[in-house]
């Protein structure tokens, strides 16, 4: 049970940074919240909506996304995009990403 | 309708702990995610869903936090070891220094033992209650203050010359030098004040010893063998190079030997001569003797603990 918790957890921490590069790759097109919540746990990167609709929120103030509010339905919502900026950090985060891929299956392999 | 009032009553609990600038467009897209949660999870029970997606989201205190990022602590990881090294400063130099300059004070103006021991004990108390409050009350401060600013100011650019000096489990030298110093001289004192009498009395002028001359026919020789023993473990102790087990089981016969007969003869109020408590008008009441038997009898304690504990290393 206990290993399991740790297991847990620390798979927690693994995929907490993807998140961020996931939302970086679906908001080429606009959307809100809720849509990208779905998406994301669709797609298989699960995340909780107390963490990401904050975490959006930080994205845009760190310049990565903009938002818009859209009043054309019958709730407003902010839909949220990738800035320029945004689009400079993901591509460098996807090398990353593979980077990581590489070393990692490289490492396990070796040692598995 | 009690639906919405459940909703809007959490966006408020969330928006007001926000930043002005951010309160309406942060409480408008709240609502809209809440809607929408409750809308595609079961729009056909609307009130009991908003319960479920409203506890899910949690306390609105640690909710508002997520989008502030600020601190729910009082005092965060970055200031928190200054904060304790700043504390422990304050509380093992500063407050000991004033703690004796008030206690001297009170004995300047002649006011007694008792009211010199009473000043002594307030001002750990008060003085050391006062920096605590304050200190905590300032980086507290600091912590919010820090975070508002985004640049949370680093006092604590630690570098490897911050490091204590390793202590030597107890290696001879001066500390020790001076433990035996300490003993001597009060075993001198108590031995040179029953020979040469120095106190004189205002009326006859007579000489008479400050200690129970009653002591020289009982108590005292525990307490001398007691002193004249410590004196001799602390030379030991500078030529063993600190504690050894038998060293340590021999000093706590010696403290014993020194300790327990001097906490109660003062218990009985039988230390002083009574001709020169006569002379001096003694006015402590019989708790501030009780008072330091118990202060020996504690410091005596912890001299051994602390000698079974450096043997142990």
């Amino acid at each position: 049970m206990a290993t399991e918790d740790v297991a847990l957890g620390q798979a927690q921490e693994l995929r907490r940074g993807t998140v961020v590069l996931a939302c970086l790759a679906l908001l080429r097109k606009p959307q809100y919240g809720y849509a990208l919540l779905e998406t994301l746990n669709d797609a298989g990167v699960t995340v909780d909506g107390n963490t990401l609709y904050p975490l959006l929120r930080r994205l845009e103030k760190q310049g990565l996304l903009t938002s818009e509010w859209n009043t054309d339905e019958s709730r407003p919502r902010k839909f949220y995009r990738v800035s320029p900026e945004g689009s400079r950090v993901r591509t460098s985060l996807v090398r990353e990403w593979q980077d990581l891929v590489t070393s990692i299956s490289r490492l396990t392999k070796e040692n598995g | 309708m009690s639906t919405s009032t459940l909703t809007e009553r959490y966006v408020h609990e969330v928006v007001r702990r926000l930043p002005a600038d951010q309160r309406d467009d942060i409480a408008d897209e709240l609502r809209t995610t809440i809607a929408d949660t409750i809308e595609a999870r079961d729009p056909a029970r609307p009130e009991a869903v908003e319960r479920e997606v409203l506890s899910e989201m949690g306390d609105p205190i640690r909710h508002a936090a997520r989008y502030t990022d600020r601190p729910l602590a009082l005092i965060g990881p970055d200031l928190y070891p200054t904060y304790i090294r700043l504390l422990v400063l304050l509380l093992t130099t500063v407050l000991p220094v004033i703690t004796v300059v008030f206690v001297l004070l009170e004995i300047v103006d002649d006011n007694g033992l008792g009211a010199a021991v009473g000043a002594g004990v307030e001002t750990v108390f008060t003085v050391g209650a006062q920096m605590v409050t304050v200190l905590t009350v300032l980086f507290a401060v600091a912590e919010r203050v820090g975070h508002r600013k985004g640049t949370l100011i680093r006092t604590t650019d630690w570098t490897p010359d911050d490091l204590p000096e390793t202590r030597e489990p107890d290696k001879g030298g001066i500390g020790v030098l001076m433990t035996a110093v300490w003993y001597a001289l009060l075993f001198g004192l108590i031995v040179w004040q029953q020979i040469s009498e120095p106190y004189r009395t205002d009326g006859v002028g007579e000489r008479i010893a400050v200690l129970d001359p009653d002591l020289w026919s009982g108590w005292i020789w525990p307490v001398l063998t007691g002193l004249a023993g410590l004196v001799v473990l602390a030379l030991a102790r500078v030529v063993t190079h600190g504690w050894t087990s038998r060293l340590a089981v021999l000093h706590a016969v010696a403290q014993a030997l020194f300790v327990l007969p001097l906490a109660w003869i003062l218990h009985q109020r039988q230390l002083f001569n009574p001709d020169f408590l006569a002379d001096v008008t003694d006015n402590t009441t019989p708790e501030v003797y009780t008072g330091v038997a118990l202060i020996v009898l504690v410091a005596s304690l912890i001299a051994v603990v602390k000698s079974f504990r450096a043997a142990g290393k």
